[in-house]
């Protein structure tokens, strides 16, 4: 491979580009209408517009895609995580193009987004998956008959939706007398939200952890599980903190899970970077949850414990190289790394989005800290993608000290015009529970109910005073008024104001 | 110069001076002489006494205020409390009627009250689908549904007026 077109926008893209620069790879991006200045398209070597801002006007048009790897001549095409990285149907148009998919099979990708076909390929690898129906339910099953089936399974459970993810599709029942309300429900909402209605029935563990086994395969057989992550602080079914290794894992865990991930990968017949999704309960049982056939967001953590880079890898492998690693390596972890994915919404406002226009943007930097980030002063976040701005890595020799420099960098990031989650980090890593690593996978949901709205960062008096005199300062020294660059210059009104604060300003002098 | 400014619900009376150095704020009876350096056209380094402190100052169009970030919490600040447009004066300081509007472009995904209904301070009155999430908007205090503007389905520019919570 010599050119690799990147199919996705945001800090993914930056972060694959970065790899393909030092392997000597040229690089293609394509970009929306509003992705004009991103920072993918100004660091790729060639950029190419693939349509309006809607995704699937542009980052979900599988032939518009194709058709930029061909005119650039780009021999590789690497999906990123989202859009279209699960989707079997680019995979397989990537390889019909005569284009090397950088990830899994078309199959591969099929068999394991089907959640029911999974759980089969992790029973058969003789995996333990959640008690549930091995089958989707039919369409036209009674009432009676889909109590009767959960009734085997047991209350509390869920109804999920077979092609689900990231919460959608998805119902808690309690009560036998809520089934076929949430039943219905779950129905309508997987088809909506992913064009396939089918759902099936799942028991909800109390208070189970989220670890995930993240895991390399070559086209020689060979398939590697790394140290797992802890991926317990979620917030609506959505990952908000990673870390690796976990609290909850014993050395004597990790082989098992480990293993166990690795069973499913060989029976799924799976090759290039991918992750298994298991929930652990109290007891220490762990269950196979399912499969993400591509890159996650939070491997980052992976690759600072291990020293490894897994998009230098994904691309070797898909060059048909040797996983030459040694397995003892990627299953022991050099210190600690945390994760926390820095979104552009307001945390004391419900965690609303928050786009516009990135005033001025400073990020950490010094020992163990990394920040992989799309971002850049000026930028508008738009309101199409997701609002992610930057994934903030720590890495320590322990945990505490990890927290410790969490801490250090979140003190050190700046970014205005926007609202960002910072401040809520800021809370979330002095709370004992954290501390403690006493979490699951519903803590986060519980205590921000508990809270009801109450503010993450409250200035204190001192804080407060010199937010006064800063402010005064500001419109006293006049250069920059309050109004001035505000964040959406297009709009004449504040441009109106502009004048108006500037006339003010001056007049005050 | 005096200015009043709006911080964390109360009105306060600041009073600057330039000097040679720098500035002396008065603020509340106290004194500060603070040597203030613009570091970027939204930031300033202060010295005040031999205390450093970095501070970011942006426009927050959502309220019409300045968001103040110092020691990396942002305080909102309204300075000389003029009236922006868009801006939900009365809201703000906690009286007449809450006009709930778009916080973002989105769609109406919910509404979830009717004109007439009684609602409670945190109680959400409807939601929009923005950023591939829906999002909940609430009230901010208790009062009566006076009028919804909005329609399920619809799409909204940031600043649409949703609906109108008079007080009970």
């Amino acid at each position: 491979m010599n050119k690799i077109l990147i199919a996705n926008r945001g800090e993914i893209a930056v972060r694959i580009i970065r790899a393909c620069r030092e392997m000597g790879i040229a690089t293609v991006a394509v970009y929306s209408e509003c992705d004009r200045t991103a920072l993918h398209v100004r660091l790729a070597d060639e950029a190419v517009a693939i349509g309006p801002n809607a995704p699937r006007d542009s980052y979900l048009r599988i032939d518009r895609i194709i058709e930029a790897a061909r005119t650039t001549g780009a021999d590789g095409v690497h999906p990123g995580y989202g859009f279209l990285a699960e989707n079997e149907d680019f995979a397989a148009a990537v390889a019909e193009a005569g284009l090397t998919f950088i990830g899994p099979t078309a199959e591969a990708v099929a068999l394991m987004g089907s959640k029911t076909a999974a759980r089969e390929v992790a029973a058969r690898a003789g995996v333990p998956v959640v008690p549930g129906t091995e089958q989707p339910l039919a369409p036209d099953v009674p009432d009676a008959d889909i109590a009767a089936i959960a009734a085997t399974i047991g209350y509390p459970l869920l109804v999920k939706a077979v092609a689900g993810g990231g919460g959608k599709g998805m119902r808690t029942v309690s009560d036998p007398a809520d089934l076929s309300n949430a039943v219905r429900a779950a129905r309508s909402e997987a088809g909506s939200a992913f064009g396939d209605a089918a759902v099936y029935l799942e028991r909800k563990l109390t208070r189970p952890r989220h670890i995930e086994v993240q895991l390399l395969a070559d086209h020689h057989g060979t398939v590697l599980p790394f140290v797992e992550r802890e991926c317990s602080i979620q917030r609506r079914h959505q990952k908000v903190v990673e870390e690796t290794p976990s609290l909850a894992v014993t050395p004597e865990l990790r082989r098992a899970i480990t293993a166990a991930a690795a069973a499913v990968a060989r029976a799924a017949g799976y090759r290039n970077a991918g992750t298994i999704e298991f929930l652990l309960d109290e007891s220490g049982q762990f269950y196979f949850l399912e499969m993400n056939t591509r890159l996650q967001v939070e491997h980052p953590i992976t690759e600072q414990v291990t020293g490894l880079d897994l998009v230098r890898w994904q691309i070797r492998i898909a060059r048909g190289e040797r996983l030459d690693l040694d397995p003892e390596r990627l299953l022991t972890p050099v210190g600690h790394a945390i994760e926390c994915r820095i979104y552009a919404e307001d945390p004391d406002n419900g965690f609303l989005p928050s786009p516009g226009t990135i005033l001025q943007l400073r990020a950490p930097a010094g020992p163990g800290i990394r920040d992989d980030s799309g971002a850049t002063a000026g930028l508008d976040v738009p309101i199409f993608y997701d609002p992610m701005i930057s994934k903030l890595i720590a890495w320590a020799e322990d945990r505490p000290t990890a927290i410790a420099r969490m801490r250090r960098a979140l003190r050190e990031y700046v970014v205005t015009g926007i609202k960002t989650t910072v401040p809520f980090f800021d809370w979330l890593f002095v709370q004992p529970e954290f501390e403690r690593a006493a979490f699951h996978t519903t803590y986060l949901d519980e205590v921000l109910k508990q809270r009801n709205g109450q503010p993450f960062a409250q200035a204190d008096a001192a804080q407060q005073d010199l937010a006064v005199i800063a402010a005064a300062i500001q419109v006293a020294a006049g250069g920059a008024p309050p109004a001035a660059a505000v964040a959406a210059p297009k709009a004449p009104m504040r441009a109106v104001q502009t004048w108006k604060t500037r006339a003010r300003a001056e007049g005050l002098r | 110069m005096q200015y009043d400014v709006d911080v964390n619900g109360q009105r306060r009376q600041v009073t600057i001076q330039r000097t040679t150095t720098g500035f002396v704020v008065q603020l509340d009876g106290k004194e500060w002489q603070v040597d203030a350096t613009r570091v970027n056209p939204h930031a300033w380094s202060l010295l005040v006494g031999h205390a450093s402190h970095e501070v970011a100052l942006a426009p927050d169009p959502a309220s019409g205020q300045l968001a103040v970030h110092v020691d990396g919490i942002p305080v909102g600040v309204g300075i000389n409390s003029r009236r922006r447009w868009g801006r939900t004066d009365h809201a703000a300081a906690g009286s007449g009627p809450q006009r709930l509007t778009a916080p973002m472009p989105g769609k109406v995904v919910r509404i979830l009250v009717q004109v007439g209904d009684t609602v409670q301070a945190r109680q959400p009155l409807a939601v929009i689908e923005a950023m591939k999430m829906e999002n909940e908007l609430r009230a901010v205090r208790g009062g009566v549904v006076t009028d919804v503007q909005a329609k399920e389905g619809q799409s909204v520019d940031a600043g649409a007026l949703l609906l109108i919570v008079s007080p009970a």
